[in-house]
């Protein structure tokens, strides 16, 4: 079999702490390197060591990929357990890359499946008629689907690696990932400069790694060729030159250093503390002789001393943020009250996961919609920002400090897990189209009055400059100090408000949201954040069905931008318009009831904390544009 | 006149109830701010919900009222994104060692360089007098139905196993000996705790004015006692002797410095430390981060090699 493919999907599976993060990442800067485009999606349970983890993939010779899908090309596993859980997303005639030492486990034998998906799968093997046995399985795949088996032997691969390295039998454990991580480069074609390259990166602090997974990249290429199995990617034609490989965390953490973040306080939390190692590890860096930094980086003892020290670094002119997910955003809302009271400009970092309480706390969701907007008590104006992409939550989060001190309100930057722990090839964005907008600052004038009631935005002036200044939770006057006196609470609560108008009226529409797609469309999806992807290409796929699609990506969630928005809604019948949302109930179309009065009732959604993909969405889509059907709940993924 | 400390007096009515021992501490602190010449613009008080939490805006330096519980967070990001600022944290027993009690102890496990003054009077003034967490077990002033079930914490006892490396108790109506205490802790470098033992006028009827009066005495009348750290290995057998005599309470109620450690290194100066000085020199408030025309100081060029190992150069297979 030989074939030249433009685009390979394909998922990497094994134990949870066996080195899959560092498979994806090493593949994707060797395809990078060689020009090709990958985004890359890390599957994994709350767990350190053992349970199912995988990598999903998709590799593009012709574009950067905007989303994950199913069947796969490719299934490569360290271990017995992800050939049983996935099984079935392997594409006729494709590839499975396994260790011929578990032919004789049987899905009973694996501890770490979950009862529930154990159950489902020995059902699903009785249906098809299959010994429960990896054996067996790999059989059926021969027979059924017409796949190509690259059987390896790990053991003896192994031993080759460790008597070649004199490597300590208790470190082999480490190589196991990079077997599967080498059978694939070799199938993809990739060449030992490459990943030569890749590797070199990776083990930049770990150097004695490089050599022996090189070695180990050379030794699985020789064992595949025995298998005649070939599958190579074409020549790549993205055109692209410089490409950043990082996660939306590492990507979200570069683009605070770019704002000049200088105080970041969180709380351990998953899919957020990444972002804050990153800072943590950039907190003061010189570059010939330019020092960047300090950034202070606390780890605080709560959620609640992370936010509130958040905005007592502002308040001294420092700009400052925290990155959190539900759980530690719910303890940090009191403090975002008086910020919003305070006028005190602060970003939050909000990397949404699965709720409610711990809920499924490794893997995504959207469904933090209403927390970000609506949290608090009491009004205030807010600025609430969602990102469709990398490259988007890049610029964002540029955006969310700029639009914090100019409007002086807490801004919240809703992300998600799926751009937090997917790794993308980004094109580099352009730093010197970057501006910093700060607002306007004072610092020695007489009489200054915090809240000076001439304008909606007081100009600022910072703890510490030559002017003192009192702030306080209960209502105030000009000064700062409490008052409860009715005038005054009118002229102060209404300014705090009216903010939001300012906004409104300032902010570009290309900022609030952005129209992917035909100009005068037959139907259009409505959505934000990592839907973006999924959408923007279930669009392109229909239009060989003749169905011309345009997605709305919102951007700015809070003040929502109805007045645009209405304008662009009226175009299409209300039944060519659908909302898609990883949650359950689409909260972005009770949203948009909410501020313009347009009842959607299209919607599909998607909460079992995997990412939507590509396959499913264009079912659920076609099935919505040509039926009276109105909800569709996507469940693909193991 | 350095000393004329009406001048740090805000121009608004205080509205504490006649008699209360705050009146007592903002006198203190106002006379302390006046002897250290504090630069009213330099210096930031911040508070925390309650009676005391009004205490910033009867002062004429900055003033952060904050939330119940979480003035120190709020100081801690004060302090450090400018650790030029002198930053005092004033807070009542149930706002520090209540709901707010794992900031005070995370405070002096990182050894800040703030001041803490604690208005200690037993009881939750401003919601009408429950019980607070130094209120002791059985007591029951007036607002309480029943007589209080749950046991008082020791507040020094605490300060001192958090890591605080000042540590004193003062009187409100001993006004010139709390003020001597509280220049104290605020030239002190590093976390200082002060327990001002607070009457509460209204819901207190317990540990009044002459509660105190008949048992307060000063420790430092006592000539054996130096609560001070001379050498780094005194550091546990110090504490172990302030422990033991924040255990002195009812008939004879000590009053004064328990422990001082100047030797460990403050959290500023830890960050300054892994920052090669650079901290200290261009902290986070003072540091620049955009250019004259609103331009990022990284450019294009310095982005590139910031994140170099995050950049692929794409390079196809000849």
């Amino acid at each position: 079999m030989s074939s030249s493919l433009r685009e390979v999907n394909l998922i990497l599976g094994g134990p949870q702490g066996g080195g899959l993060e560092t498979s994806m990442y090493v593949l994707t800067r060797a395809l990078a390197y060689r020009g090709y485009g990958v985004i890359a999606d890390r599957e994994y349970y709350s767990n350190i060591v053992g349970r199912h983890s995988y990598i999903h993939m998709r590799i593009s010779s012709t574009s950067i990929p905007n989303s994950l899908t199913y069947p796969v090309n490719i299934i490569a596993a360290m271990d017995a357990e992800t050939i049983f859980i996935h099984f079935e997303d392997i594409a006729d005639k494709g590839i499975v890359v396994y260790d011929v030492n578990t032919e004789n486990t049987k899905i009973e034998d694996i501890a770490s499946i979950e009862d529930e998906l154990r159950e489902r799968l020995v059902k699903k093997l009785d249906y098809l008629g299959v010994e429960h046995k990896v054996s067996s399985l790999i059989k059926y795949l021969i027979d059924n689907k017409d796949a190509s088996i690259i059987g390896l032997d790990f053991a003896k691969i192994l031993n080759e690696i460790k008597n070649r390295f004199k490597l300590d039998v208790r470190q082999l454990s480490r190589y196991v990932s990079g077997i599967i991580t080498s059978a694939i480069a070799n199938l993809l074609g990739l060449d030992e400069e490459a990943m030569g390259k890749s590797l070199a990166i990776h083990f930049k602090e770990r150097k004695h790694l490089i050599e022996p997974n090189l070695e180990l990249f050379k030794l699985v290429r020789k064992y595949i060729k025995d298998k005649n199995v070939d599958l190579e990617l074409s020549k790549p034609s993205t055109g692209l030159k410089e490409v950043i490989v990082a996660s939306g965390n590492e990507v979200v953490a570069m683009a605070k250093i770019i704002s000049g973040v200088r105080y970041q306080s969180y709380y351990p939390i998953t899919p957020a503390a990444d972002e804050s190692f990153f800072l943590e590890k950039y907190e003061l860096s010189k570059i010939d002789d330019k020092v960047i930094g300090p950034i202070v980086v606390v780890q605080a003892e709560d959620e609640i001393a992370a936010i509130n020290s958040v905005i007592g670094a502002a308040l001294t002119g420092a700009r400052s943020s925290t990155a959190t997910s539900g759980p530690g955003f719910d303890l940090m809302v009191e403090g975002i009250s008086w910020a919003g009271h305070n006028e005190v400009p602060i970003v939050v970092t909000y990397y949404q996961r699965g709720g409610p309480s711990t809920g499924l706390p490794t893997r995504g969701s959207q469904s933090d919609l209403f927390n970000a907007l609506f949290a608090s008590h009491g009004e205030f104006a807010r600025i609430v920002l969602a990102s469709g992409d990398h490259l988007e939550a890049f610029y964002d989060t540029i955006e969310a400090f700029n639009l914090a001190e100019k409007y002086q309100v807490p801004v919240i930057h809703l992300l998600d897990k799926f751009l937090a722990n997917s790794i993308i090839t980004m094109p580099k964005p352009n730093i010197d189209a970057i501006v910093i907008e700060r607002g306007e600052v004072v610092d020695n004038v007489a009489d200054y009055k915090r809240f000076d009631l001439s304008n909606l935005i007081s100009p600022r002036a910072y703890l510490g400059s030559n002017v003192i200044m009192w702030y306080t939770g209960d209502e105030h006057n000009e000064y700062g100090h409490i008052s409860e006196d009715s005038e005054n609470r009118i002229k102060m609560y209404s300014k705090r408000i009216e903010k939001l108008r300012l906004i409104e009226e300032e902010v570009p529409v290309n900022k609030k949201f952005t129209v992917i797609g035909e100009d005068n469309p037959d139907y259009i999806i409505i959505g934000w954040g990592f839907v973006k992807g999924v959408a923007v290409d279930a669009i392109k796929a229909l239009e060989e069905k003749k169905l011309k699609g345009a997605y709305i990506n919102i951007r700015m969630l809070w003040p929502f931008p109805a007045k645009e928005l209405r304008e662009i809604l009226r175009k299409v019948p209300l039944d060519k318009i659908i909302v898609a949302e990883h949650s359950y109930e689409a909260l972005i179309a009770n949203l948009i009831s909410m501020t313009i009065g347009v009842k959607i009732r299209k919607k599909i959604v998607k909460f079992t904390g995997r990412p939507m993909t590509l396959n499913e969405f264009v079912k659920a889509l076609y099935s919505l544009l040509t039926s009276d059907r109105e909800k569709v709940i996507l469940g693909h993924g193991a | 006149m350095a000393h004329d400390y009406m001048r740090y007096k805000a121009n608004v009515w205080i509205d504490w109830c006649p008699g209360c021992g705050n009146f007592g501490i903002l006198t203190a602190l106002m006379k302390a701010f006046a002897e250290l010449n504090l630069d009213p613009t330099k210096t930031v008080v911040v508070s925390g919900i309650g009676c005391s939490g009004k205490i910033p805006h009867f002062i004429n330096v900055n003033g952060v009222h904050t939330l119940h519980g979480r003035a120190i967070p709020y100081a801690m990001g004060i302090k450090l994104a400018n650790p030029k600022l002198t930053v005092i944290v004033n807070g009542g027993d149930g706002d520090l060692l209540g709901i707010g009690a794992g900031h005070f102890v995370a405070l002096g496990r990182r050894n800040i360089d703030i001041t803490v003054i604690l208005h200690n009077n037993g009881v939750y003034g401003l919601t009408k007098g429950q019980a607070s967490p130094t209120l002791p077990l059985g007591k029951q002033p007036k607002a309480l139905p029943k007589p209080n079930i749950q046991k008082a914490l020791n507040p020094i006892m605490l300060a001192l196993a958090s890591g605080y490396t000042f540590v004193a108790r003062g009187y409100a109506f001993d006004i010139n000996h709390l003020k001597e205490l509280i220049k104290k802790a605020i030239s002190h470098r590093g976390a200082s705790f002060i327990d001002v033992l607070q009457p509460c006028v209204t819901f207190n009827n317990i540990y009044t004015a002459e509660y105190y009066r008949k048992r307060v005495y000063k420790l430092e009348k006592d000539p054996n006692w130096n609560p001070i750290v001379e050498d780094p290995s005194e550091a546990p057998t110090k504490m172990f002797k302030a422990m033991q005599k924040s255990l002195e309470w009812n008939n004879r109620i000590p009053i004064g410095i328990f422990y001082v450690n100047p030797h460990e290194p403050s959290f500023e100066e830890r960050i300054n430390e892994r920052m090669q000085g650079t901290y200290l020199k261009h902290p986070p408030a003072k540091s620049i981060i955009s250019t004259v025309k609103g331009k990022p100081v990284i450019n294009n060029y310095l982005f590139k090699k910031l994140f170099k190992d995050y950049i692929i150069e794409v390079k196809e297979k000849s």
